[in-house]
């Protein structure tokens, strides 16, 4: 049953998991945190689940390491009068709680699962019979645009509200600059610190290989293993490795950042209003235009969550100036 | 499909359109857009309480896609009673915040910081959005998205008021994250064993079970998840800088609003998902334990606060204590169980609904009096009644509300929560209900006292400058909540019926 390949995949998450906690550096943090996440992405392999290996590699590895990497290239040292230190008359305590609890909590959830009867999903069956009027062929694409449309609007619009956070705390407040009907953020203007010449050739070369991924995964959705989430990662990766090459792509942010941010959610929306305005329930797409409605809506979504996540890239400036 | 059903996706689905739709506005516009969308969800609201007080069940499938393939919404009383008062706190603030721009927050321009954040408009709409997709929501995986839309915007809500409001803004984001994914590995556990994620398939699955103890586990893990976004006591440690740092438009949205989202989940989860479970008892009685201590110590800490701001926050803090009170009343007793679980149910949603109304108003006023006087110490706001006659006025009947005095909501849930607890012969509830009572009368005199108090205001005194036009519009927002305190108390007895449409029993 439990091949020693998933015995050894176990133990070095663990191990890695230990790493990227344990040390003072912030790179060495960061790097533990990248090995974790690729070994998570195999975990998911060999678990069967391509889409959750996917968007694991593509926003949980690659996304989050490049913030990560960031702030440890910007300051290595983590803040030293946070709450981490070891308390003075009793240092063991805190560990030792800590490590008592989890085992405690750890134990219990483990017994409780080994004990209970499981149960497949229900809604297998009728996801297999409802697939064809969905206008999708892969059953995951169906779950995330038709069956449970509902979900992925709402977690698209908690996309585009964090985005809309970032705008908030950067300078003039995610308004225009004064008199223009440019974005007036600080971050568009801010220089990036200089990169070795290997990188930025790089990045240059590796920019069209990572749009070309970018949009195969987005129109491979609708049949295969792939969708908005997955493609828009891969595409705001290319985003940012341009910029962090000093590639100027201060045009493209200053005008259309905040329109393809929003679209996605707009377009989403108002194919869902169809719906009612047909006199059916709200979300709900006739398999006749189904395809159409799914498709247009997955594009510029794809476009909203580039975007959105190349926005959580920009957060990481200081917006009252590097310190 | 009827208007009421249409209305049950729009109520989520309009804000958030009107969210995206500010985004890419300049600032003015954005204020007009706000006002539009906030009275468009009003009129939005009309159709579902109309529909649940006729005693309907409104139900929308979405994409007519049945459970448990698709996402149900459902228009219950519970959903009702918090659709309505959403709506009108919502309005009245963001009547305010369009009104007084500058209560939303200050930002940095390329030079200075700025008073009234643009930022504010589509944050606000997207945690409206959010907080209807709670109260309507039939899925407990839906019920995780809403309330993550909720705790996000309402973090980022915070760190508008400013540098000094960032950091109360990141322990908040902490806290909202822990909480929420305490409450997905409880869904996750659920759904291992039912295969459902609807909240009445769940129940149904759950009540075929034999063995009780994963639900316990996964409702424990939900409850502790839940009780760290609404603040039950020991858990309580952010929300008092969160809610003072935030900016005055933000304070009454978070106290009066946000923490009742999460209350709402708690009670779909307690009440609807999870039926009665052998050894919830004892998880029940420490929620009334901690609540008892929550009514208690949040008092006294409101007490020894200095300023306005962290004094009302306390009292949020307080108050929470008394809707888990009634925990051990909601398990089924020897006699005439489902009456008493009733009776202690309305209570809960009553004192929940006056408290969102009067929080609101008296969190809106403190507000004020900061933006005006440009510190909330008490000390210094002595005698700023003199120039604010209708502020006080308000603020006295959002006190009444707090305190629980006739005629109120406050008052008729206390008083329900009193006679479950009577039927119940626990006596302990009562004395702590007459002991809270007590220690927030005296909180409240020690916050309004101050300001009607007889004081030399030098001329330069930031409080003696003329009160302008916009001002005293402002101050009648706050009348609005005050006034709306004390009339809703005498829809005491219709909240009941009204909560018995689609009720769990």
């Amino acid at each position: 049953m439990i091949s020693l390949l998933d015995l050894g995949l176990g133990l070095a998450v663990l191990a890695v998991t230990g790493l990227s906690l344990i040390p003072r550096s912030r790179l060495v943090i960061s790097m533990g945190f990248l090995v974790l996440g690729v070994l998570v992405a195999i975990v998911w392999l060999r678990l069967n689940s391509l889409d959750v290996a996917l968007a694991e590699a593509a926003i949980g590895t690659g996304l989050l390491s490049g913030l990560m990497v960031w702030l440890a290239v910007r300051s290595p040292v983590p803040p030293g009068a946070g709450g981490m230190e070891s308390s003075p008359r009793l240092p063991w305590l805190r560990p030792v709680l800590g490590l008592i609890s989890g085992t405690a909590l750890t134990v219990v959830a483990a017994a409780v699962w080994m004990r209970a009867e499981h149960q497949l999903p229900a809604w297998r069956e009728p996801a297999e019979t409802q697939l064809p009027a969905s206008g999708v062929e892969h059953q995951i694409t169906g779950v995330l645009l038709a069956f449970r449309a509902y979900d992925t609007l709402l977690e698209s619009g908690i996309l585009m509200l964090t985005a809309a956070a970032v705008l908030a705390l950067s300078r003039n407040g995610g308004l225009s600059g004064e008199g223009t009907r440019q974005l007036g953020i600080h971050q568009i203007d801010s220089p990036m610190p200089p990169v070795p010449s290997a990188l930025a050739w790089a990045a240059r070369m590796l920019a069209p290989a990572l749009v070309l991924l970018g949009l195969w995964l987005l129109f491979a959705g609708s049949t295969d293993s792939g969708g908005a989430f997955q493609s828009g990662a891969v595409l705001a990766a290319a985003l940012i490795m341009l910029r962090s090459a000093q590639v100027d792509i201060s045009v493209f942010t200053a005008h259309w950042l905040r329109p393809l941010l929003v679209g996605g959610v707009v377009v989403f929306v108002l194919a869902g209003l169809l719906g009612p305005v047909l006199g059916l329930p709200w979300l709900s797409w006739e398999p006749e235009w189904a395809f159409a409605a799914v498709l247009s809506v997955e594009v510029l979504l794809t476009a909203g969550i580039t975007t959105g996540l190349y926005t959580l890239f920009l957060t990481l400036e200081n917006p009252e100036g590097v310190r | 499909m009827t208007l009421a059903q249409f209305s049950l996706g729009a109520l989520a689905l309009v804000p958030l359109l009107g969210a995206a739709l500010t985004m890419v506005l300049p600032h003015p516009a954005r204020r007009a857009l706000g006002v539009v969308t906030s009275l468009l969800i009003a009129g939005l609201t009309v159709p579902v309480m109309i529909s649940v007080i006729s005693g309907e069940l409104p139900e929308l499938v979405l994409g007519g896609f049945e459970a448990p393939l698709g996402i149900h919404l459902r228009g219950d009383g519970l959903a009702a009673v918090f659709l309505g008062v959403t709506s009108l706190v919502g309005v009245t603030i963001t009547g305010y915040a369009a009104v007084l721009p500058k209560s939303t927050g200050t930002y940095l321009s390329s030079t200075a910081w700025v008073p009234g954040h643009p930022g504010f408009w589509p944050l606000w709409l997207g945690c409206w959005s959010g907080l209807n997709a709670v109260y309507l929501s039939g899925d407990l995986f839906n019920l995780y998205v809403s309330l993550e839309l909720v705790g996000l915007t309402a973090v980022a809500l915070v760190a508008l008021g400013g540098r000094s409001s960032w950091e109360p803004a990141l322990r908040y984001l902490f806290i909202a994250v822990l909480g929420s994914l305490m409450f997905l590995a409880g869904v996750g556990l659920l759904v291992s064993v039912t295969g459902t994620l609807d909240l009445q398939q769940t129940r149904g699955e759950l009540e075929g079970l034999e063995d009780p103890t994963l639900p316990l586990l996964a409702l424990t893990l939900m409850t502790v998840g839940l009780a760290m976004k609404v603040a039950l006591l020991p858990m309580h440690r952010w929300l008092v800088p969160a809610h003072s740092a935030a900016p005055s438009a933000v304070s009454p949205i978070l106290s009066g609003l946000v923490i009742k989202a999460a209350m709402v989940v708690m009670l779909r989860c307690w009440l609807w998902a999870v039926p009665v479970l052998q050894g919830s008892e004892w998880l029940a009685w420490m929620l009334g334990a901690l609540g008892a201590a929550g009514v208690l110590i949040g008092s006294v800490l409101a007490l020894r606060q200095d300023r306005l701001k962290p004094l009302v926050a306390y009292s949020t803090v307080a108050q929470i204590g008394y809707w888990f009170l009634a925990f051990p009343l909601l398990l089924p007793g020897e006699n005439d169980a489902a009456q008493l679980a009733s009776g202690a149910y309305g209570g809960v949603v009553a004192m929940a609904v006056g408290h969102a109304i009067a929080k609101a108003g008296l969190f809106t006023a403190a507000g004020f009096l900061k933006d005006r006087c440009g510190t909330d110490e008490m000390s210094a706001l002595r005698g700023a009644g003199a120039h604010h006659p209708v502020l006080i006025l308000a603020m006295g009947m959002c006190a009444v509300g707090l305190l629980g005095l006739p005629i109120s909501l406050g008052f008729s849930g206390k008083w329900q929560l009193a006679t479950a607890a009577v039927a119940a012969e626990h006596w302990w509830v009562i004395l702590v209900v007459a002991a809270g009572t007590l220690l927030s009368a005296a909180y409240m005199l020690r916050g309004i006292a101050p300001l009607l108090l007889q004081a030399e205001i030098a001329e330069d005194a930031p409080a003696a400058s003329p009160v302008s036009v916009r001002e005293r519009v402002g101050e009648i927002a706050v009348l609005v909540l005050g006034v709306a305190t004390i009339c809703t108390g005498l829809l005491g007895a219709g909240l009941s019926d009204l909560l018995e449409v689609g009720s769990w029993w």
